[in-house]
């Protein structure tokens, strides 16, 4: 047998047949490597979880055309946007606005892709129902009271390029049926807002729209980074941040963050004071042991070399199981808190291990070399 | 005897104590600052999101002014002559919810001509503006806090109450200031049909949106110049709010149809819709409502980091109560040579444990109020690194993490006591 | 040839000699036996031959060098190699198994070698208990554990420090027959004791009383 080997059975033995003692010690890293590893991966997923939420507050960035010359047309939109990940690109929705005569009054009507403002402004509350059909429109509520149009009812809308001179025909206008009103508290009260389809069908098709609402799953410094590279890229496009949304999104998230660090980083320095407090009782405990093998002939190296050992095995195996149970809390505040699973990163678990045998280490450092003072005389004849 | 024994240990093995102690107040400490910061943050993580601006506005009830999001009409926008009372804006600081409201401004809008004859809208409002309320108190309040995301490009916010000009200062927004060519430092005349003013320009504004396009100027110049002295189109509120429930969502549509202690409960919890309908008892003919884009997303925040820190705060407390538990079987089994010996010269098993136990719940109560206080100090470090605030202490967590320290320290200690007390005095001294 | 010569050795505690001027001289394979009430100095006198502790004054010449000299880690080294350790306690790591026990001596020493530590073990008659953790053993068996590992390094020096003291009288028995196979065996042995009978085994007995030698009997009816 070497002396590598003996090393090692002296160890896990230690570890294995005082069972009860072990486990207290190991329960104290394993409940660090939770928090640490529970924490860790809270910290980098607020972010991305809070984020999502933050894409409530809706569009967080436009288009708009380049200069009065050029017209912004869907494909230039498009292509524009073709420089963001496809993956953070949660909406994009255009608007065209044309005014039309409803009930002799002149209203503004926003044409639009109906399903996608669900994503870029979802704060929209709807009395009634979204258009389910070909000509079913919803109201701002301010525009529903100067009508006098509820929910069900049907009105006539026309509209003309002033060139009527020009047509035989009379110019009959669309029937549409209101949806939904809706409400926010903002301008849209102030507006009509129907499919795109049916725009072009009361106003003739043209390919050129007002603006263009993104809501885009990034931090600020990105979302920065795309507008230089559609400004440069594109004649016809202009992107703009919507500052109100963003800057603020960034205020807060960064605190966010910030807060579970700073908890982290305490919890993780109390956890090392109480695995140090431990691993000092433990070597109190083995006083006579450690006297015996200085009896033997053990050096002082070698006895804080074993007592290393046996801490540093603690630590890889209370590392690793903290590491386990620290994703499952994780999780489990994930799924709670934001309704869906974080991205399980496997890298995590070494790092947990290794954080923790180098923090188990650390707070053994102190009371192992306490042991250098123990003299053998004294506790094997005394008691 | 008792107490002579007790004060001997203390005496003698204060270092052993001391540890002890110094663990139980590690553990406290911890769960005094999470649990701290836990009730609080709500409250921080709130005013953080004021950020985004106003999330009530008030309006006319009669008022329905139609205006263009992102382009500027020509003299298009008219209002149908129904306005707020200028003087009855300090009653908005007299509500029930006067606590929660953080800012406030008033607006007027109008469209002028510039020198060169392009029209352009005007905002008369409050940039910093000082108010004196009918309670007595005074407060400074406008634009700059309701708009915390516009850049300025040049210049700088104008502060009605320190502005030096002779002539009254204006913010330019940025589109506008490139298009006519506007600086900083400036002078411009808008004209209406009811007359002209001179403004100077303070600063240049980025805000990302419709505002780019258009002048903000002080209250009263643009009163004159629409000639509606002492009038309103609109006040945006920043309130504190209480996130949304059924309760709240019921009471919106209809407070009429809450029961007597329903309603209660709804006008004294700081829900938007109940702050909403106090606004509406104070100011004449208003409708004041919720901007949904900012109310409802702030909600759903709000609700979101309270819980995830619940559920952090849950965790520390099991982390530092398997930490103490741990350290108090740890130092009662220690003493089994001790408490073998006691039992072998004939002490009854409940003086023993009586002994044993005072001794380990004295140490938790020194540890506990050390904790508590290193707590205090973990918790405002916490809260100034993060919010730039202190944290405010809630007085009920003291018993809460008292209870906490006593019971934990009872499970670490009660279980292990009887174990050893079932062993055999022999067995013990001897060491099997 | 003296294996190891005490020379004017004093050990003093403030105002308290432990021991006072005492000299002794031991011969290689001798068996010798250190008697005394306790507080007479025994025990010191063993931490010092056992090179766990240095004289305040005098020297001890352990195979010619001085070891009152060397610093703690020299002491160690002298400790692992020349002598053998046997305690009234029998301290026997309480996780380990007799054979890892015996081994642990080996391993500060040299290099483990399970084989002889089953050896050793056998020669006090434990072979077939090798497997067993201490919690297992008798006091009998633990202390032969003991002896099996104080010798399993060949130490030229064997220390006891009141062996059968916790024994009763069979294992007492068993445990003095063990010290006279190793004294017919050639090693040299000391015997700290209070016990007359177990002083009596010895080829020489030295009584010390107050820090001092008092008397000092040599055993005329040894090995007979």
């Amino acid at each position: 047998m070497t002396k590598q080997k003996m090393f090692l059975r002296m160890i896990t033995a230690s570890l294995i047949r005082r069972r009860s003692r072990m486990l207290v010690a190991l329960l104290a890293i394993a409940v660090g490597g939770t928090i640490l590893s529970g924490l860790v991966t809270i910290y980098y997923d607020v972010p991305r979880q809070m984020g999502a939420q933050f894409r409530n507050y809706g569009a967080n960035m436009i288009f708009v055309a380049a200069d009065t010359e050029t017209a912004l047309t869907m494909d230039a939109a498009e292509e524009a946007a073709s420089v963001i990940d496809s993956g953070d690109l949660l909406g994009m929705t255009p608007y065209r606005y044309e005014t039309v005569r409803i009930h002799e009054q002149p209203i503004v009507v926003a044409g639009t892709d109906i399903e996608s403002t669900k994503i870029t402004s979802p704060y929209w509350h709807i009395d009634g129902s979204y258009p389910a059909s070909s000509g079913e429109v919803i109201l701002g509520s301010d525009v529903a009271e100067l009508l006098g149009l509820g929910v069900g009812d049907s009105f006539n809308a026309t509209y003309s390029t002033g060139d009527d001179s020009d047509s035989d025909e009379p110019n009959l206008g669309v029937d549409m049926k209101v949806s939904g009103i809706l409400e926010t508290g903002g301008s849209e009260e102030n507006y009509l807002y129907m499919s795109m389809d049916d725009l072009n069908e009361l106003a003739g098709e043209k390919d050129s729209l007002q603006v263009v609402e993104l809501s885009i799953s990034a931090m600020q410094e990105e979302l920065r980074s795309y507008v230089e590279q559609i400004s440069e890229n594109s004649d016809a496009v202009a992107a703009r941040l919507v500052k109100r949304v963003t800057q603020s999104e960034s205020t807060v998230l960064t605190k966010l963050q910030a807060l579970v660090f700073l908890v982290t980083a305490v919890v993780l320095v109390l956890t090392m004071i109480c695995v140090a407090t431990t691993m000092t009782a433990v070597v109190t405990e083995r006083r006579r042991e450690i006297g015996l093998r200085k009896a033997l002939g053990a050096s002082d190296k070698s006895i804080i070399g074993e007592f290393m050992g046996e801490g540093l095995l603690l630590g890889g195996i209370g590392g690793l199981v903290g590491s386990v149970l620290g994703f499952v809390f994780a999780q489990l505040v994930s799924v709670n808190v934001f309704s869906s699973s974080i991205t399980f990163q496997p890298l995590l678990i070494p790092i947990t291990m290794v954080v923790s045998v180098l923090v188990t280490g650390l707070a053994c450092l102190l009371p192992v070399r306490s042991t250098m003072a123990i003299d053998p005389a004294l506790v094997l004849k005394g008691e | 005897m008792f107490f002579r024994m007790i004060k001997g240990a203390f005496v003698r093995q204060w270092k052993k104590m001391l540890m002890i102690a110094l663990t139980i107040a590690l553990g406290a400490s911890l769960a005094t600052a999470m649990l701290n910061v836990m009730m609080d943050v709500g409250d921080k993580v709130n005013q953080e999101l004021k950020t985004y601006g106003a999330n009530i506005t008030v309006v006319p009830k009669t008022a329905s002014v139609v205006d263009d999001l992102y382009e500027v009409e020509d003299g298009t926008s008219a209002s149908s002559g129904a306005y707020l009372r200028e003087d009855e804006l300090g009653n908005i600081k007299t509500i029930f919810w006067a606590f929660n409201i953080v800012d406030f401004a008033p607006f007027i809008d109008t469209t002028a001509s510039l020198s060169d004859g392009n029209g352009v809208t005007v905002v008369g409002t409050w940039f910093n503006h000082h108010l004196d309320l009918p309670t007595g108190e005074a407060l400074n309040t406008g634009v700059h806090s309701l708009r915390t995301w516009w850049d300025v490009t040049e210049g700088e916010w104008l502060d009605e109450q320190t502005f030096t000009s002779g002539t009254q200062g204006a913010m330019v927004g940025e589109t506008l200031a490139k298009q006519e060519n506007i600086h900083a430092g400036d002078t411009i005349t808008l004209t209406t049909e009811h007359g002209s003013e001179s403004f100077t320009v303070a600063g240049i504004f980025s805000s990302g949106d419709s505002a780019d396009d258009q002048i903000y100027a002080p209250m009263d110049a643009v009163q004159t110049l629409s000639d509606t002295d002492g009038k309103l189109t609109s006040i945006e509120v920043s309130a504190l709010t209480t996130p949304d429930n059924e309760l709240a969502e019921k009471a919106a549509k209809d407070p009429g149809s809450l029961t007597i202690s329903q309603y209660e409960l709804w006008y004294c919890t700081a829900y938007v819709s109940s702050i909403c309908y106090q606004i509406q008892e104070v100011i004449t003919d208003s409708v004041a409502s919720p901007v949904r884009q900012v109310a409802d997303s702030e909600g759903a925040i709000l609700e979101k980091t309270q819980l995830l820190m619940v559920l952090i705060t849950i965790l520390s407390l099991v982390g530092s109560a398997l930490g103490i538990t741990n350290l108090v079987t740890a130092s009662v089994m220690e003493r089994s040579n001790e408490i073998g010996l006691m039992k072998a010269i004939g002490a009854k098993n409940s003086s023993i444990s009586a002994l044993v136990l005072t001794e380990i719940i004295l140490t938790g109560i020194v540890g506990a109020a050390i904790g508590y206080f290193a707590g205090f100090g973990f918790a405002q470090i916490i809260g100034q690194t993060v919010f730039g605030s202190s944290i405010e202490m809630k007085p009920f967590v003291i018993p809460i993490v008292a209870v906490l320290v006593i019971a934990v320290t009872l499970i670490g200690s009660v279980p292990a006591i009887r174990m050893l007390l079932r062993l055999r005095p022999a067995e013990v001294l001897h060491g099997r | 040839m003296s294996l190891l010569e005490l020379r004017n050795i004093s050990k003093i505690y403030g105002s308290l000699r432990a021991l006072d001027n005492v000299s002794l001289k031991v011969d290689n394979g001798e068996w010798l036996a250190i008697m005394g009430p306790s507080g007479s100095g025994k025990s010191t006198l063993m931490n010092i031959i056992g090179c766990m502790d240095k004289p305040s004054l005098g020297e001890v010449i352990l195979d010619g060098k001085d070891i009152a000299k060397e610093s703690d880690k020299g002491l160690t080294a002298i400790r692992r190699d020349k002598i053998g350790l046997i305690f009234q306690q029998f301290h026997l790591v309480n996780y380990l198994t007799a054979v890892e026990n015996v081994m642990v001596a080996q391993y500060y020493h040299s290099i483990p070698d399970e084989k002889e530590a089953l050896e050793a073990l056998d020669r006090v008659g434990l072979a077939d208990r090798a497997k067993h953790l201490p919690s297992q053993l008798s006091g009998g068996e633990q202390q032969r554990v003991c002896i099996a590992r104080a010798l399993i390094n060949h130490p030229e020096l064997i220390l006891a420090d009141e062996p059968t003291g916790n024994l009763d009288e069979a294992n007492e028995n068993i445990v003095l027959d063990i010290f006279r196979q190793l004294h017919n065996e050639g090693s040299t042995l000391i015997v700290v004791t209070h016990d007359p009978e177990v002083g009596e085994v010895a080829q020489r007995m030295v009584t010390l009383e107050y820090g001092r030698i008092k008397s000092e009997v040599v055993n005329q009816n040894f090995g007979k």
